[in-house]
């Protein structure tokens, strides 16, 4: 059972889906996190998951590349899916988080490595790409995220917002075919979160299909077809951005959104 | 004591060189499964790994020294000084060098390894490209006081016979009848060389911080 798809007016309507989650459920022992989630995303996308915290974000998105393994149901990546009642073998692993690209709210870039080779490095061992096809590839995206002059320097040089845009080139660099991104600007400040949300904005034109974690109200309503409004491991509202964001139909809804938009 | 006593002692360094090498090569590479076992999910190879570092490093490693030297070697086994005492020297580095590693596994963050799987690197590059090179600098510090420790420590040597520089500025003492002398050369000749290794571990340290500073 997939819930009907609203997407906004950027992606066309026959567009097909790149990404199905039928009845996800995620268990952290007897606690519930995930209570049968059922979405699906046409290529080109952009949906943002908002909700108050513990209402399982970003444990939805961890399971739609498997870094917290479902507990039940099945999600279909670009015709590669996974279910949670059989045993995941290795290869599938690696193929889905081949094309899931995914950002996290600490960066998470390799310290010991110069921001150019945190970029070529996982083009060769993952894609088998030749060092100076990843380089090439790894400098025009510095170029694409506004570092250009990064390219050597280390992570611990570069500011948070910098870090931010370097690890979502680094992700971009593997060619996924969604980008899941994880709160990627609550470790940052307001207004260095601002340049992070640019380059998203501008990869979201770009017709890349993304799935947003976010407390970014603004982006979420302007940048985003799609809004998914959890609540307690439940979708508690989907639909167009601006008619959940300004119409939201349950009480919890109201009640969250009139917490977080009257900020 | 004449220049002749004081060549004869120094003569004793390579001794006291091949005793500490041996014994922290040997700590270096039995110290990394002994770790693997310890971190492991297997309940019996993580209590083995612990019931072995709590054995390993609960005997004095002169008693160790004895026990394969007099105790072993004495009809059981065949087995030299010097090899008695890399063995004796390198099992209780191996148990400590265990738990470095251990401490440095832990001291890396979370999120490396989430950003491995995510980016589905393969295991080896995993490990060579990003674990390892992190391991490197947390336990290089830890690694270098610990070799200045074992530096020291190999003077048990020559309590079984080994002609390092303690043993043969004991010889000299006797021989001379001037304990201070002898003693105090060697005291200075053990602090000649453990300058120098302190020196090169900070300022690698300090290199690969002043690289990565988090």
């Amino acid at each position: 059972m997939i819930a009907e798809i609203q997407a906004g007016p950027r992606v066309p309507e026959a567009a097909p889906n790149i990404l199905e989650v039928r009845n996800l459920r995620k268990s952290f022992g007897v606690h519930e996190v995930l209570k049968n989630i059922n979405f699906a995303m046409r290529k080109g996308e952009v949906v943002a998951v908002i909700g108050p915290s513990g209402s399982g974000k970003s444990t939805l998105l961890r399971c739609l590349n498997q870094l917290e393994p479902a507990s039940g149901g099945e999600i279909t990546i670009d015709g590669l899916t996974i279910r949670a009642d059989h045993q995941l073998r290795r290869a599938e692993l690696m193929g889905l988080r081949r094309k899931a690209g995914m950002v996290f709210q600490s960066f998470n870039l390799f310290p010991h490595l110069s921001v150019l080779r945190n970029i070529s490095l996982p083009q060769e061992r993952v894609l088998g790409r030749s060092r100076a096809e990843a380089e090439k590839r790894a400098h025009a995206l510095l170029e694409r995220v506004g570092l250009a002059d990064k390219a050597s320097q280390y992570p611990a040089r570069c500011s948070g917002g910098q870090q931010q845009r370097i690890a979502i080139a680094r992700a971009l660099a593997l060619d996924p075919q969604v980008m899941l991104f994880d709160e990627p600007t609550s470790a940052l400040d307001p207004e260095v979160g601002l340049e992070v949300l640019a380059v998203m904005k501008e990869l979201a034109e770009g017709g890349m299909t993304m799935v947003v974690v976010t407390h970014e109200m603004h982006f979420a309503e302007t940048v985003s077809d799609r809004v998914l409004l959890m609540a307690d491991g439940h979708i508690l509202e989907e639909g167009p951005s601006a008619e959940v964001m300004r119409n939201p139909k349950s009480e919890r809804a109201q009640r969250f959104l009139k917490a977080v938009m009257n900020r | 004591m004449s220049w002749d006593f004081a060549i004869l002692i120094l003569s004793g360094l390579p001794w006291t060189i091949v005793v500490t090498i041996g014994a922290f090569a040997m700590g270096l590479i039995l110290g990394a499964p002994l770790c693997a076992m310890h971190i492991s999910r297997n309940p019996i190879l993580h209590f083995l790994a612990l019931a072995i570092i709590i054995f390993l490093r609960s005997i004095p490693p002169i008693v160790w020294v004895f026990l394969l030297f007099f105790g072993l070697g004495s009809g059981f086994i065949s087995i030299g000084a010097i090899p008695a005492t890399i063995i004796a020297l390198g099992v209780v580095t191996a148990a400590n060098m265990a738990e470095i590693y251990r401490g440095s596994l832990s001291s890396i963050h979370a999120g490396q390894w989430e950003a491995i799987s995510a980016l589905g690197l393969p295991p080896v590059s995993s490990f060579k490209d990003i674990i390892l090179p992190q391991l490197f600098r947390v336990t290089l510090p830890s690694a270098a006081s610990y070799l200045i420790g074992l530096f020291k420590d190999s003077a048990i040597a020559s309590t079984v016979g080994v002609m390092d520089i303690a043993f043969l500025a004991n010889f000299v003492a006797r021989k001379s009848f001037d304990g201070l002398t002898p003693f105090a050369f060697a005291a200075v000749l053990y602090i000649l060389i453990s300058i120098p290794i302190a020196l090169v571990a900070r300022i690698a340290d300090a290199r690969l911080r002043q690289k990565v500073a988090q």
